[in-house]
């Protein structure tokens, strides 16, 4: 469905096409299906919020809220953040976009432990996107990937949002990182992050101009 | 609209010291008359006629001359603080010239939004509107191309100025406490005028019309753009049209909010790049501004600083070419300013190498203060710093018409400083994290959870290790995270990129070690040696040229 749908909605992005209310219903269905079939299409997300923008007696709170909790899946990109500049502080403000911005802002700071608190007494909010727990994840297994050389089992496991031995395990194998006892092998680190030196380089041609005035 | 303005307006057709026509004649209608005819400068009514057939025969050097240095010396001697004469007395000297006159309108409407105190009226807003619908419609729904040529600063300015009176009228619109009855159903009431989605169709005809994108796609691919410009695109009219139009249409877009559509709209034009199309300065930096903004908000930290300092960079080097110009400069040097405040916020959020001679400026005035106190925190010096940098933004549509009579003008700024300032304040701990890393090529956790406890005044010396050290690690995976950013390397798109980090300082937790790259900037001597040398020879020589 969302397959077949892409290209009816590509052909309502261009150009000055882009900004037909007569697509918003199409577009809002679009992301009905982005959250189902687990898809994603930030340019065709964001076609919506300029809709809104444009024609603000239109604006959807439900499927906005669904366009935001799509954007929070494709963390660790700023997704969330051009959705957000194209809405105004009173959609902001709205129940349950709130909420979401709240979600959004303690991502963002990776206090990962607290999010899974609030995620857990927040169930239905995030229901209906398919795949979002997963998604989460992956951005918090991209952020320990790049902090980390080994790490602790249980603190691992902590942020992943206190999972179970098996699901920890698959997450581990499927990053390809190695279990050493309590610990955790992420990745070699120092061969990417080692100290750079940036020493000067003269040109032979700025020393030439100088020697050539000392004749 | 203020007394004094309207006074100011009656007068103007008195024309200073050319007013020798002085007495009346005891008729009204003949009185009328001298005021619409004859007092109009002998200099000035030469110039349009002048100007008129140099538009007629397309001599584009020629109508550079008069577009860059005869009106803005005309409009000095003349007209420094009222308008050009209206458009019946101009009409009468060039046989009503249909394209000439739209041409002078939009100069003379454009020198009244930029000169006349007070600002234009309703009604020069509307007229300007419509003047600029018929010029687009005369370009836009010719069967063939037309035969019209602009110097292309012309055409710049001409977009750029279209953009800047909506952005005019969308703030002017939403300042709802000012405006009388009459005024608010008038504007009610004709809702298509400065509608964001007419000047958003203007610019994409534009770009249409002229085939401008498949132009840039070939260019960018080498080869020869005249090969797929199709019979506009190969006009310089339409080409240079369309060009602008791009980069009008990334201004409008950064207005709104939209910064993915912002730098999507460039695809295939490299900003840094010399190219065919890039040849005018303010058009250039203008690009530059907008695109660096976009990527700040985007948190491309990287990519902002590049784009920030490349531009900076060539405005250091061709200084005196503006100097001449002086309405030119005044926009440049108020954009220059914007773009060091805001390289100096991202230089202060992602500490990162630059080139020496910007970063010579960044130490200078009062740069360096500003910069000294965001890196302790301070939001207020974030928050003023951005809305002085900040482009203009807008809300595209009015008020709603029950709206109660307040300013609503500042409420799209205010959301715009909202989300950037929600950004600042989740990298918060960031800079005094880093000023601890900056000691150690290695810090346990725990020795560093201490320091962040006793430099933590709020705790009155009393806290835990265990939570600290907590606390600490979320900062530290943060850290990671915003310091990791996707960074354009090559493709046609802006947008594209990799995920890096282009920080100065970086590291990684090993369990309960914290293993610290720095990046260490040797000084530079020999640079400051050879200038040093080739100053004192340059010198040298001017001394031995002396004659005493």
């Amino acid at each position: 469905m969302a397959e077949a749908m892409k290209q009816t909605v590509a052909s309502m992005l261009k150009g000055i096409e882009r900004y037909n209310p007569d697509n918003l219903p199409t577009l809002e269905r679009y992301v009905e299906v982005q959250s189902r079939e687990n898809t994603y299409d930030l340019e065709a997300n964001l076609a919506v919020l300029k809709l809104y923008q444009f024609n603000p007696h239109s604006f959807n709170t439900d499927v906005t809220s669904q366009i935001l909790l799509k954007a929070l899946t494709n963390l660790p990109h700023t997704d969330f953040i051009l959705c957000k500049c194209l809405l105004n502080e009173k959609q902001l403000a709205e129940d349950p976009i709130n909420q979401i911005v709240y979600l959004a802002d303690i991502l963002e700071q990776c206090d990962f432990e607290l999010f899974w608190t609030r995620i857990h007494t927040l169930p239905e909010l995030t229901q209906r996107i398919t795949g979002f727990v997963d998604w989460i994840r992956k951005f918090v297994c991209h952020v320990v990937g790049i902090t980390y050389q080994t790490i602790e089992r249980t603190h691992l496991a902590q942020l992943l949002g206190d999972v179970d031995d098996g699901t920890l395990k698959l997450w581990i194998k499927k990053y390809g990182w190695k279990e050493t006892g309590s610990l955790v092998f992420i990745a070699n680190q120092d061969e990417n992050i080692k100290t750079k030196n940036i020493n000067e380089k003269i040109e032979f041609e700025s020393v030439g101009a100088v020697m050539a005035s000392c004749r | 609209m203020s007394k004094g303005y309207i006074d100011d307006y009656e007068q103007g057709y008195d024309y200073g010291s050319y007013d020798d026509y002085g007495g009346h004649t005891g008729d009204p209608a003949l009185d009328e008359y001298n005021r619409q005819h004859v007092k109009m400068p002998e200099g000035v009514k030469n110039f349009l006629v002048y100007f008129r057939n140099n538009v007629n025969e397309g001599l584009i050097f020629e109508l550079q001359a008069l577009y860059e240095h005869s009106w803005p010396k005309l409009t000095e001697d003349y007209f420094d603080k009222r308008p050009w004469p209206e458009e019946s007395e101009v009409a009468a000297l060039v046989d009503s010239d249909p394209v000439f006159m739209i041409l002078y309108k939009e100069l003379y409407f454009r020198h009244i939004y930029a000169r006349i105190q007070g600002g234009p009226t309703l009604e020069q807003r509307f007229n300007s509107f419509y003047n600029y619908c018929d010029l687009f419609n005369y370009i836009l729904s010719a069967e063939e191309p037309v035969p019209l040529e602009l110097p292309d600063l012309w055409l710049w300015e001409l977009i750029d100025e279209f953009v800047y009176q909506f952005q005019s009228f969308a703030q002017y619109r939403a300042r709802l406490q000012k405006k009388t009855p009459q005024e608010l159903e008038t504007l009610n009431a004709n809702n298509k005028v400065w509608n964001v989605l007419c000047v958003l169709n203007v610019l994409h005809s534009l770009v249409d019309k002229s085939n401008i994108k498949q132009q840039l796609e070939v260019y960018a691919s080498g080869g020869d753009p005249e090969s797929v410009s199709g019979e506009f695109g190969s006009h310089s009219l339409y080409k240079m049209l369309g060009y602008f139009s791009l980069v009008g249409l990334l201004r409008l877009h950064s207005l709104l909010g939209d910064y993915y559509q912002a730098i999507k709209v460039l695809e295939n034009i490299e900003v840094h790049k010399k190219s065919q199309y890039a040849h005018i300065p303010a058009c250039q930096i203008s690009t530059s501004y907008y695109v660096g903004f976009a990527y700040m908000m985007m948190r491309r930290y990287s990519d902002a600083i590049r784009t920030f300092s490349s531009i900076l960079l060539y405005i250091q080097r061709t200084k005196q070419l503006f100097a001449s110009k002086t309405y030119q400069h005044d926009q440049i040097n108020k954009q220059t300013d914007q773009m060091y405040h805001l390289l100096a916020i991202c230089l202060v959020l992602h500490p990162q190498c630059i080139d020496e001679s910007i970063q010579q400026t960044l130490r200078e005035k009062s740069y360096h203060e500003k910069m000294y106190k965001m890196q302790y925190g301070d939001l207020q010096e974030f928050e003023n710093s951005f809305v002085y940098a900040c482009p203009k933004f807008l809300s595209p549509y009015p008020p709603p018409i029950d709206s109660i009579p307040d300013d609503y003008s500042k409420e799209a700024i205010q959301h715009q400083t909202a989300v950037f300032m929600d950004e600042v304040a989740q990298q918060k701990m960031l800079p005094t994290i880093r000023s601890y890393l900056k000691l150690y090529t290695t810090l346990p956790l725990s020795k560093l959870a201490t320091f962040m406890a006793q430099n933590n005044r709020m705790n009155d010396g009393k806290w835990d290790l265990d939570k600290e050290m907590q606390t600490l690690i979320i900062h530290l995976l943060c850290f990671k995270h915003k310091m990791k950013n996707v960074v354009w390397f090559k493709g046609a798109s802006g947008l594209e990129g990799k995920f890096q980090s282009g920080s100065e300082l970086d590291f990684y937790i090993d369990n309960d070690m914290i293993h610290i790259a720095d990046t260490k900037v040797a000084h530079r001597y020999g640079d400051f040696f050879i200038r040093k040398i080739l100053k004192f020879e340059d010198l040298n020589r001017k001394l031995h040229q002396l004659k005493l």
